[in-house]
Order: structure tokens, then C-alpha cells, then sequence
């Protein structure tokens, strides 16, 4: 499949998107506004977008702690992001989940997931159901190196193999399990190798290019929508923050910074793009500030939302079960 | 002395027969066999932990030829560590082993840093493992010193599938001269890439020039996308583009001389193995036989040329690029030869 000129624009506008959407998180947390947590999806954008370009509205994926480059990238709304991680009454989750829990089932969006390997089962679960109503429908289940050594990685990908599920084992090998470098949890390089113990294909390719993410996870979604099963594809990538906002970074060298941001995928994917006259310079600077654009107009919405309310605080926990205990 | 190489192509050696060079390097590229045609095809899965295996067998092959010193490079999975203390634990080796130190990157610059410092330290052979991508980045910093190429890549012309305890031995009998190079080596063809009157990259057994404009995987496999393939050789036991060219018109490592192949519609259909698994038609519109020195020059534009199966030079409306077919590639080891030469020459019978 050839990408189009308007689908290459269309996901380095994504890729721009999810950057100036976590600078802008970098600030608000900064300046105090953020309640709990966030991990940030900076210089990983490739993945994202490179992955959720190669499916179809009717797809779904599973994001993680540091979700949100999946969910702008699988169309998630910002607007409703940023009040939900701002804690506001008009966010995803009513305020009362934060960065690690927004989800948009319509939109194909399971859920981030404050638990790292959260998502393997809830994809294989998605993979079963979509197999079992009949449909073509594939699932993106994104994590980290960190997240291969919990056991929910296993029972996953063993379900989905034996049971010739579509979903798509998509690893962002960042180096780091928080702050632990790789080599130092697991003995294996690459996390693809762990494919071989489940008779599915395993493939590593480098996920600061964006295209060579997209090129394989397009072969790996029309094997699954073929009913061959699913694929493990890893991608060699790099956080640029700390784990968290706040997180010191006393783990690893400028040096090894340095060599990364060399490789930052977002200049490497415009620089290509000029180059080929897809983009002229107007025009990157044109979509830059359409992404600014559209963050200062959901930051402004979500800073004008209201907060939650003391009493909503038990809603939507459980379905009926409080209503039931209320009586 | 490490062999000479003339225009002709004809190779000298040191004749003297002697065991001076005793030291053997090995390649280990921790990435290979890993690429999407694990998806698209059917490659071969070697995982590094089977890389380390091939390793230590390779040192035990070493050792019992009388190597003296081995020396590995560093990568990711500290391939040689773990081969080197596996081995430490279980034998009292007298071949000395040791891994290169050096900053490795953790990109394909690492194998060209480590063959350029094993011909500098003057090994007398350099084993690699990996595939043909593997070998073409040794081949840039190996200078003259004999390859012995162990493939655990997936599209392999260059490797061969060979047992890492016989690759080994042979490897050995390789750096300690104990048979006439000329006699079991061959100078292998390289095509060289000519952009802009500079030479940018070379390949050793193919460049397919795509209709891609993205590096993107790095891997071929899509028929549709190919404007034209230059081969150094192709044979009918080839895996490969260079297949297509072997499966109707077949040249081997020995003749001086190459393919060039249009393909798209013309009179000629050839079923060639493509890649692992992929046996399928091709239309070829136009094939011709290259001589060592012709230049192909390369008319689609925008396109990228994939390298020994590898999408590397990115060729834009105003770039000017030529294949060149040259006889000055890296030398090769023939196990087949080397293990037949030291037979005959009774090294295995006491």
C-alpha cells in the first residue's frame, strides 16, 4: 500500500500534534495545575501515529501509562484530554481518572492503563470478542520493554496466538523500565525474540520512522485481518523526558541524550518531507501553529471547565451497585 | 603479509606457508534475521541467544586448529561476554578471547568500527554472522583479510548456512595460512554506487532500484515496487532478487561479469525465489549481461536503491547515480576448499 501525499501530511500534522500537546502538559505540570502524574510521550511520536495510520476507525487499541501520543494519534479529543488530565468535570473520565485512565470506547480507544501490561489481556479480550461477533476488527495493544517482563505479557500473547487472534503486540522499547536500563531486566536485546516462544513472527524495526513503523504494522494488520493470527512488532525508540514530570534523570548520560535527539523522529520525517515537496517550510510553519492552535484552545476550555463535584466522587465507580447500596 | 590485489583481478599471497597470524576476529551483528520479512515472508528466525551458541562453537573450532587469540565486537547483547563466560565455565581454553573495546553505537557503524580495528590488530581471518546486509558493512573496514561469512540473516547469497564448529576450523586453518589462500579464497564483485560523481555505498551481490521514496523497513519484497535489479551473481540455489537473474541466466562468484534486469512486462517470465518461501512469477521487459567495469545508470527518479536487500541511497529528481560492477570486492573463504585442502594435506590425521 502506497501512502498518499495526503496521508503522509496527515501524520506528520498527528506526529506535531502529540508533541505540542505534551510540551503543553510540560508546563501546566510545571506550573502546578496538573494533579498526579504524567509520563510523557515525547520522541515517540513515530509509534503512535506510524501504527494507528495503518488501521481503520472501526480498530481498537490499548494504550499505557504514557498514553497520550495513542490516543490523539487514534483521533482521542483533545479538548476532552486535556480537561480530564487537568481533573475537570468536562474531561474523558469526569476529572476523577487523570493522564492514565482516558479512554473513548466509540473511538476505538480501551483505555489508557495506570498498570504497566495492563493492556495485554484487554487486547487479546478485544481480539476475541472481534473474532467472535465475526468482524475484521484488529487491535493495537501498545507497551513498554518494562511491561514484557509482567506476566499479563504471556498469558496475553499465548491467548492470542493459540487462539489466532487479530490484535497487534506493538512493544515501544524505550531503553528504560522507569529507571532501569534494559540490559540490566531482561537478557534478551530485543524484545521481539520473545515471539519465537509463542509461534507468532517477531520483527524489530526502528520506531523513530515513523514509515518503517507504519510499513510493518500494515503487514501485521492484514495478517491478523486475514485470520493468520498476531505479530510482535518492536520498535527502538526513546523517551525524551524523565519517566514522570518530575523525574530527575540521574539514570543516563547526555551523551546517550544526545545520540537520541539526533535521531528525534519528527525533524527526520520533516526533513524528508521538504525534500520531497510534500511540505514546503510555509507549510510545516502553518501546521505548527494549527497544533498550537488547537492546545491553547483545549487548555483555555479546560481551564474554564468546572471541577468536579465532592459527591460525584462515588459515580460511575460501579455500575448499579452503589445506587443499589444507596437503598 | 596480507594478499595483494591487482586491477585484473588476480590475487597474490604469501606463499611462505607460515602460522605467524594465529588471531581471528568475529562479527556478531546482533540485529540480523530480525527485519519485517519475518512478516512478509518466511525468513529464518535466529534469536542472539543462538547467536551466542554459533559463537562459542566457533571458538571451540578456533582452538582446535592452534588459534591463539580470538577477538569478538562488542554489540547490545554482549554476544562475545556471554559466549566467552559460558564457555570459561565448562573449559580451560588456551585460545586467548577477548571483545574489542570499543564505543559501539548499537547501529550497523559498529560492525565497519570493528572489521577496520581487527585489520588493523592484523587478524588473519574475520567470521562474520549475519547476513547479506552484515557483510556488506564488514566488507567496507575488513580491507584485504578473508571473510568467512556465517549467515543468521533471512535474503543470505553472501553467508552460507554452515555449522559455526566448521566455519571455525576452516576459519582457522584460514588465518593461520596453513593453505594457500589463492587456493581457497575467491575475490568477491562489488557494485559500486556512483551519486553525483562520488562513491556513496557498494553492494556484493545486488542493488534493486524501488519505487519507494522512504528508507522505511530497510526491506524489499514487493515485486511491484522494482524497476530494475544489477547483480554481481545469481545462481539457481540463490535466495533473493539475484535469484531472477540465476534462475534463467545463471553467473556465478567466479565469472566477471553481472545482470542487469528491467522488470515489467516484456517476453520473459521467470519463477525465481524472491525471498524466504516466495517462489513467484516475475515479468522481466529486459535482461542484459554486464562485463567488471560496465556502469548501469540509474533513469528512475525519484527511487531508492536497496543495497544487498536493503533500502539505503535515496535518489532524488536531480541526482545523477550509476551502478558500477567492479572485481575488487573483500576476499571470501570457500569452507568447501579450505576443509578439502587441509584434509588432503593431513591436518586432521595424526
Amino acid at each position: 500500500m502506497e501512502l498518499s501525499k495526503e496521508q503522509l501530511i496527515e501524520m506528520y500534522k498527528k506526529m506535531v500534534q502529540i508533541r505540542k500537546f505534551e510540551e503543553r502538559v510540560v508546563k501546566l505540570f510545571a506550573d502546578g495545575k496538573i494533579p498526579g502524574f504524567v509520563h510523557l510521550y515525547i520522541g515517540e511520536e513515530a509509534i503512535a501515529v506510524g501504527a494507528c495510520s495503518a488501521i481503520e476507525p472501526k480498530d481498537y487499541i490499548t494504550s499505557t501509562h504514557r498514553g497520550h501520543g495513542h490516543l490523539i494519534a487514534k483521533g482521542g479529543k483533545i479538548d476532552l484530554m486535556m480537561a480530564e488530565i487537568l481533573g475537570k468535570a468536562t474531561g474523558y473520565c469526569k476529572g476523577k481518572g487523570g493522564s492514565m485512565h482516558i479512554a473513548d470506547v466509540d473511538l476505538g480507544i480501551l483505555g489508557a492503563n495506570g498498570i504497566v501490561g495492563g493492556g495485554f489481556t484487554i487486547a487479546a479480550g478485544a481480539g476475541l470478542s472481534a473474532k467472535m461477533r465475526g468482524t475484521d476488527q484488529v487491535t493495537l495493544c501498545f507497551f513498554g520493554d518494562g511491561a514484557s517482563n509482567q506476566t499479563t505479557f504471556h498469558e496475553g500473547i499465548n491467548m492470542a496466538s493459540i487462539w489466532n487472534l487479530p490484535v497487534v503486540f506493538i512493544c515501544e522499547n524505550n531503553q528504560y523500565g522507569i529507571s532501569l536500563h534494559q540490559s540490566r531486566h531482561q537478557r534478551v536485546a530485543d524484545v521481539s525474540d520473545r515471539a519465537v516462544a509463542y509461534g507468532i513472527p517477531g520483527v524489530t524495526v526502528d520506531g523513530n520512522d515513523v514509515v518503517a513503523v507504519y510499513e510493518a504494522v500494515n503487514e501485521a494488520v492484514k495478517r491478523a485481518r486475514n485470520g493468520e493470527g498476531p505479530t510482535l512488532i518492536e520498535c527502538k525508540t526513546y523517551r525524551h523526558r524523565g519517566h514522570f514530570e518530575g523525574d530527575p534523570v540521574v539514570y543516563r548520560s547526555e551523551n546517550e541524550f544526545n545520540e537520541w535527539l539526533k535521531k528525534d523522529p519528527i525533524p527526520r520525517f520533516e526533513e524528508k518531507l521538504t525534500e520531497m515537496g510534500v511540505l514546503s517550510k510555509k507549510e510545516v510553519d502553518e501546521i505548527n501553529e494549527w497544533a498550537v492552535k488547537i492546545i491553547d484552545e483545549a487548555v483555555e476550555f479546560a481551564l474554564n471547565s468546572p471541577e468536579p463535584e465532592l459527591e460525584s466522587a462515588v459515580r460511575d465507580v460501579y455500575t448499579d451497585i452503589i445506587e443499589e447500596v444507596r437503598k | 603479509m596480507m594478499p595483494e590485489v591487482h586491477a585484473s583481478g588476480i590475487i597474490e599471497y604469501d606463499t611462505s606457508g607460515g602460522s605467524k597470524m594465529a588471531k581471528v576476529g568475529i562479527i556478531a551483528n546482533p540485529q540480523s534475521g530480525k527485519d519485517i520479512r519475518r512478516l512478509v515472508a518466511h525468513g529464518t528466525v535466529i534469536d542472539n541467544l543462538e547467536k551466542v551458541n554459533i559463537v562459542k562453537r566457533l571458538i571451540l573450532g578456533l582452538e582446535a586448529v592452534g588459534i591463539e587469540e580470538v577477538v569478538i565486537m562488542p554489540d547490545t547483547f554482549c554476544i562475545g561476554e556471554r559466549a566467552i563466560e559460558d564457555l570459561g565455565k565448562k573449559y580451560s581454553l588456551k585460545t586467548k578471547t577477548s571483545v574489542l573495546e570499543m564505543r559501539i553505537e548499537g547501529s550497523q557503524e559498529d560492525s565497519q568500527k570493528a572489521a577496520k580495528i581487527m585489520a588493523e590488530e592484523d587478524v588473519g581471518c574475520i567470521i562474520t554472522l549475519g547476513g547479506d546486509g552484515t557483510n556488506r558493512v564488514v566488507a567496507r573496514g575488513c580491507g584485504r583479510v578473508p571473510i568467512a561469512p556465517v549467515s543468521t540473516g533471512t535474503n543470505n547469497v553472501f553467508p552460507t548456512m554452515m555449522e559455526g564448529t566448521i566455519m571455525g576450523l576452516a576459519a582457522g586453518v584460514v588465518a593461520r595460512r596453513l593453505v594457500r589462500l589463492d587456493e581457497v579464497c575467491f575475490q568477491s564483485k562489488r557494485l559500486s554506487i556512483i551519486k553525483n560523481k562520488k562513491e556513496v555505498d557498494s553492494a556484493f551481490v545486488d542493488v534493486v532500484v524501488c519505487k519507494d521514496v522512504f528508507v522505511g523497513s530497510r526491506a524489499i519484497w514487493d515485486m511491484n515496487k522494482i524497476f530494475r535489479i544489477v547483480t554481481t551473481r545469481g545462481e539457481p540455489t540463490n535466495i533473493g532478487m539475484s535469484a531472477i537473474g540465476g534462475f534463467f541466466h545463471p553467473i556465478s562468484v567466479f565469472e566477471d561479469k553481472g545482470h542487469s534486469i528491467k522488470i515489467g512486462k516484456g517476453n520473459l517470465k521467470v519463477k525465481a525465489p524472491i525471498s524466504p518461501g516466495i517462489v513467484e512469477w516475475v515479468d522481466v521487459e529486459k535482461f542484459e549481461v554486464i562485463s567488471v567495469g560496465d556502469s548501469v545508470r540509474v533513469l528512475q527518479k525519484p527511487s531508492i536503491l536497496a543495497l544487498d536487500g536493503e533500502r539505503e541511497v535515496e535518489v532524488s529528481e536531480n541526482d545523477e547515480v550509476s551502478i558500477r560492477l567492479l572485481r575488487d570486492g573483500p576476499l571470501v573463504v570457500d569452507v568447501n576448499k579450505v576443509m578439502n585442502a587441509a584434509v588432503n594435506k593431513g591436518f586432521f590425521t595424526a
